[in-house]
């Protein structure tokens, strides 16, 4: 059993298997080995360590992409297929949340829900207009008409007419 | 907790999760958040985006916009295309030229607006996002200057020259096709590519456009019409034997084949072939015989008349399909199960229902028959890799795999048996023997006879290397077919063993040998004639031995034939023997200056030396293992589970050989000889100078010594390449060093009763024959300084047996016996001295007996008991001083006997006087200065 210390101070007591879908956890186990010392988490919030959790809880034993996937064909394939049905439901969150575990699973190093979560974010982009793109990533439009123009015609190619 | 708190900022483990923390290394994400998320998220997302959504997040911002043009996205957009992967650089270029000459005026000015675009980012009122426009500007333009090289450009490129033959998608499924040919050209192999390329367009991997799901299901139909085209087209080439036409079709086929479950057109075609439908042309049964024997000659026709198929059929394939289709391999999978293996299940539950011997041998022919395809498929397209031997191979082997358990336990079983009946035959003909007893089964001890028993075993050995060397059968043909096998195997078929390994290894067997070979084959001859030389060689050597040469040449030779293996076979009255066993009794008689004919005569009468070990029983157990571990080694190379259990069952087999050689055969022949031995009382027989049983025993030792160089030559030969020799581990290795061990063990015992039993004879040799007054003679007799005839006699009898065993076993094993028998012997005459009355004269021929027992005793070279026998010789002297005193000043000399006698050893001796009565006093009362008769109270 693994102890994780959030940022807002919760302690999670979880199954060494179940925490180790985290390639950064699971590093620090090896390195350190068997402990009762608690892993302090300060990036991660109790909600949303509670989210991951239950993610990795849900893929226990699943094997871990290896390290090299990038480079994997069959890893760029599993990449664009969709999203489970398990996991649609589990992301299913508000817009908020996703972020989070977005960056949860991007600082754990938890690949296969950083994907689920980038998808997500992929789908929501889709068919939106810049401007709901904006709002969407709480961007700041800094573009003079004139480079946004240079820029809508750069993509032109893209445009899907 | 502040164990930790360093492993935040710096990950430790860069190095075991490099691409996921290349991401993170490569992100700082503090520096770089966009909006909610870290830059390399964006990234993340962007990799997930669909092609028709990137302009509008570009516009989102500059950071997005600079993300829109990161190389990382475009890279995988790019690969996802496979254009490089799959060798479509040349399509996508005549795509690109077909559509020039109506090139749409919107057709989009990529580079240019790369150049802009740097210019853009490098102006200087863009103080927001300093860091990143800045890398951002000379990333463009390192890209950028080498023009297309970018992935991006790249995809832009394939994105815009694709994107126009998407119209024709949108079309009813059954215009799709005609309506994309004029942008996809004519020929057939282009057509397939342009298809195929398009298939990854469109693909959920790079989403082009908002409904490429939609045109995805399209693209599908028109490709699978499109297919359906060409298999028509290629059957009807195939119908008119337009080879150019099928290979044309079937390229195009194959580059439009997605890569997923069977390609089409290569099973159709296989299936197609008429040679998997003929099973009804040949009958499996026909290689039976009448008397129930196997004769493969139908067999080979059908594997012909196969090859031939093949072979037609193979050639056109090869050319025809790409070889990355599979299609030849595939075939001949179907060829193999189908037709071959249907042939071969019947074939074997036929045999198997006659006889189990028969089963395995049908196994192993139709094995190596069938693997004739093998070669067929790997002459035929010369271009196979070595994968793809490996590929051809399999099929033969997962052909015959359904076969392999029965056929590996019924080896070991079969083989089991096999040895079990060659005991029993043996068992039953040497008690035969041992009942009867009649001088008519008289055996000779060949190796005994031989007057180099060394030269003998090599010549016995080299026969046998050359037998161990004939080729075998595996495929039994009739003798025609045979030769016909040979003059073909010039031809590189396979089954070209033409001998019949088993009249070769039979050979062995001496009777057959003056019947004259049976079968004409050229090989066979070739080696009999090898095996008569080696025993041509023998015989010469045998006459030799002979004083009488002459007249018993004729006699001799044809005895050498049959006996120089041991032939105690079965069956044998060996006529040749016995017509030969009075001339060398007469041979004997008159010459008695060869000891070892002597030996020969006097062996003659008495009969029942019948022999515990046979040569002929090991021959035939190796024979019989031979013949297994040839048919197992037609398996060994196959793959897998079942080419380890082949490998299993070659080592069982030879282990199993081992055991049975050494348990049912050594051990029981040793162990009855050791016990004769012990039972032989030398009283009960005729004084003679030969032990029999202890001859019979040495006899043993040599052929014990013969067979074991026979398994060392044959596990040499024959396993060798299967195990590892050096593994002290490896059970082969272990149960051969048990066999040796066995063996040894048996030697030293029945050297250890043999010695008891040569000692008993001896002492019983002097007992009886040494008359009572021999070293008492009456005054007035001559003298005669030479040994006694008892002496002589125990001597000789010495001297044969020990001579014997020169050259059956080591050295170290020699001097052991030697040893022995030196100390016994010592013993013995002591003994024998103490019991006997001396006289002066008498001293004399004690001194002349010691004297001729020290120099036999020298003759054997080990040194402790010759100065044993030295001291032995200085205490005649005792016997020969006539002064008393002088007698005693003798016997206390400790120093003259080199301390191997105490005085009063020396005072027990001289008691054995003739005048003993007479010195007695003066004697005692110069050694110990008293007198007993005067001082002794009691008396």
């Amino acid at each position: 059993m693994v102890h994780l210390v959030t940022s807002d101070n919760v302690e999670f007591v979880v199954d060494k298997e179940v925490v180790e879908r985290s390639v950064l956890i699971k590093n620090m186990l090896e390195d350190v080995g068997e402990t009762d010392q608690s892993i302090p988490l300060a990036n991660v919030s109790s909600a949303v360590l509670r989210k991951v959790i239950e993610y990795c809880e849900h893929h226990r034993g699943e094997p871990l992409p290896s390290a090299d996937a990038d480079q994997n064909q069959d890893e760029t394939r599993k990449r664009t297929t969709d999203i489970s049905e398990w996991d649609q439901k589990f992301i299913t969150v508000d817009q908020e949340m996703l972020f989070e575990i977005i960056l949860a699973a991007n600082y754990l190093d938890i690949k296969s829900l950083l994907d689920v979560g980038c998808k997500t974010v992929a789908n929501m982009i889709k068919g939106k207009t810049p401007d709901e793109i904006r709002r969407l990533f709480n961007i700041v439009n800094d573009f003079t008409p004139e480079e946004e123009a240079q820029i809508k015609k750069e993509n032109e190619w893209a445009e899907d007419r | 907790m502040d164990k930790f708190a360093a492993l935040e900022p710096t990950r430790l483990y860069s190095s075991s999760a490099s691409a996921t923390n290349k991401r993170a290394s490569r992100a700082q994400p503090i520096s770089r958040w966009i909006g909610k998320l870290p830059a390399d998220i964006h990234l993340l997302v962007l990799n997930h985006l669909p092609i028709p959504d990137i302009p509008a997040y570009a516009r989102a911002s500059r950071a997005t916009a600079g993300l829109s043009r990161d190389e990382k996205v475009w890279e995988r957009r790019w690969n996802d295309l496979s254009i490089t992967r799959h060798a479509l650089d040349d399509t996508l270029d005549d795509l690109e030229s077909k559509q020039k000459p109506k090139a749409s005026p919107c057709s989009p000015p990529t580079i240019s607006v790369d150049d802009d675009f740097g210019d853009f980012t490098s102006a200087p009122r863009m103080p927001s996002v300093p860091s990143l426009s800045a890398a951002f500007t000379s990333f463009a333009f390192t890209d950028a200057s080498p023009g297309k090289q970018t992935f991006r450009t790249r995809y832009t490129r394939a994105h815009s020259i694709l994107n126009k033959c998407l119209a024709p998608l949108k079309q009813p499924p059954h215009a799709v096709l005609s309506a994309l040919t004029p942008l996809i050209g004519v020929s057939l192999l282009s057509q397939a590519r342009s298809l195929r390329l398009l298939g990854f367009f469109l693909s959920p991997r790079v989403q082009p456009v908002r409904n490429w799901d939609i045109l995805l299901a399209a693209l599908k139909a028109a490709i699978d019409r499109f297919d359906v085209s060409l298999l028509t087209a290629f059957d009807a080439a195939d119908s008119r034997g337009d080879e150019v036409m099928m290979r044309e079709a079937a390229r195009a086929s194959w580059e439009v084949w997605p890569g997923i479950g069977d390609w089409e057109m290569g099973k159709v075609w296989a299936e197609k072939r008429e040679i998997l439908y003929e099973q009804g042309r040949w009958n499996p049964l026909a290689n039976f015989t009448e008397e129930n024997t196997l004769d493969f000659t139908p067999m080979d026709e059908f594997m012909a008349s196969i090859i031939r198929a093949l072979e037609e059929h193979g050639t056109r394939a090869v050319f025809v399909f790409p070889p990355a289709a599979g299609v030849l391999i595939g075939f001949a999978e179907r060829v193999a199960n189908e037709v071959v293996g249907e042939y071969i299940a019947p074939l074997l539950t036929r045999a198997r229902e006659i006889s189990n011997a028969l089963y395995l041998t049908a196994v192993a022919a139709s094995f190596r028959e069938s693997w004739r395809i093998v070669d067929v498929l790997t002459t035929l397209s010369s271009n196979f890799s070595h994968k793809d031997k490996d590929k051809a191979e399999d099929v033969v082997f997962m052909m015959f795999e359904p076969n392999m358990d029965e056929y590996l336990d019924e080896e070991i079983e079969s083989l089991k048996q096999a040895f079990e009946v060659i005991c029993k035959e043996w068992a039953r003909s040497t008690l035969a023997l041992a009942s009867h007893g009649l001088p008519t089964q008289a055996q000779q001890t060949r190796f005994l006879t031989a007057q180099n028993p060394a030269l003998m075993k090599r010549t016995v050995l080299a026969s046998f290397t050359d037998v161990l060397l004939l080729p075998v059968t595996i495929v039994p043909r009739t003798v025609g077919a045979g030769v016909v096998a040979v003059g073909g195997a010039v031809g590189g078929a396979v089954g070209a063993v033409g001998t019949g390994m088993v009249q070769g290894i039979a050979m062995l067997n001496p009777q057959r040998w003056v019947g004259g070979t049976g079968s004409v084959n050229n090989a066979k001859e070739y080696t009999s004639f090898g095996l008569r030389n080696a025993e041509g060689e023998a015989a010469i050597f045998e006459i030799g031995a002979d004083e009488e040469g002459g007249n018993d040449s004729v006699d001799e030779s044809s005895m050498a034939q049959s006996s120089t293996r041991d032939t105690v076979s079965i069956d044998s009255t060996n006529t040749a023997a016995t017509s030969f066993t009075p001339s060398t009794f007469d041979t004997s008689q008159t010459n008695v200056a060869s000891s070892t004919s002597a030996i020969k005569a006097t062996l003659a009468p008495t009969g029942n030396l019948d022999l515990l070990l046979s040569l002929d029983v090991a021959l035939q157990l190796i024979h019989a293992d031979r013949d297994a571990l040839k048919r197992l080694e037609i398996f060994a190379s196959y793959p897998g589970h079942y080419g380890i259990r082949v490998r299993e069952t070659i080592e069982e087999a030879f282990c199993e050989m081992l055991g049975v050689l050494c348990n049912r055969h050594l051990e029981k022949g040793f162990g009855i000889a050791t016990e004769r031995m012990n039972s032989y009382k030398p009283a009960e027989h005729e004084e003679t100078a030969s032990v029999a049983p202890l001859l019979q025993f040495f006899e043993l030792v040599h052929i014990g010594d013969t067979i074991q160089s026979m398994v060392q030559v044959f596990f040499d030969k024959e396993l060798a390449p299967y195990i590892d020799k050096t593994d002290f581990l490896n059970v082969v290795v272990r149960e051969k060093k048990r066999f040796e061990n066995t063996l040894d063990d048996c030697v030293a015992a029945g050297l250890n009763a043999g010695t008891q039993v040569l000692m008993n004879q001896v002492e019983h040799i002097i007992l009886t024959l040494t008359k009572p007054r021999e070293y008492y003679p009456p005054e007035d007799a001559p003298l005669e300084l030479g040994p006694t005839q008892g002496c002589t006699e125990a001597i000789r009898c010495l001297d044969t047996h020990c001579k014997l065993l020169k050259g059956s076993t080591s050295k170290e094993v020699l001097e052991v016996f030697y040893q022995e028998v030196g100390i016994r012997l010592l013993a013995i005459l002591q003994k024998h001295i103490k019991r006997q009355i001396i006289s002066l004269n008498g001293g004399f021929q004690v001194i002349a007996d010691l004297n001729a027992y020290y120099s036999f005793i020298a003759s054997l070279k080990v040194p402790n008991i010759t100065a044993d026998f030295s001291h032995l010789k200085m205490l005649g002297h005792v016997f020969v001083v006539e002064d008393a005193k002088d007698l005693a000043q003798i016997v206390r000399d400790v120093t003259r006997y080199g301390g191997a006698y105490r005085p009063e050893d020396i005072y027990e001796f001289i008691q054995r006087r003739a005048d003993w009565k007479k010195i007695e006093k003066t004697v005692d009362k110069t050694m110990y200065n008293l007198s007993f008769k005067e001082d002794c109270i009691v008396c």
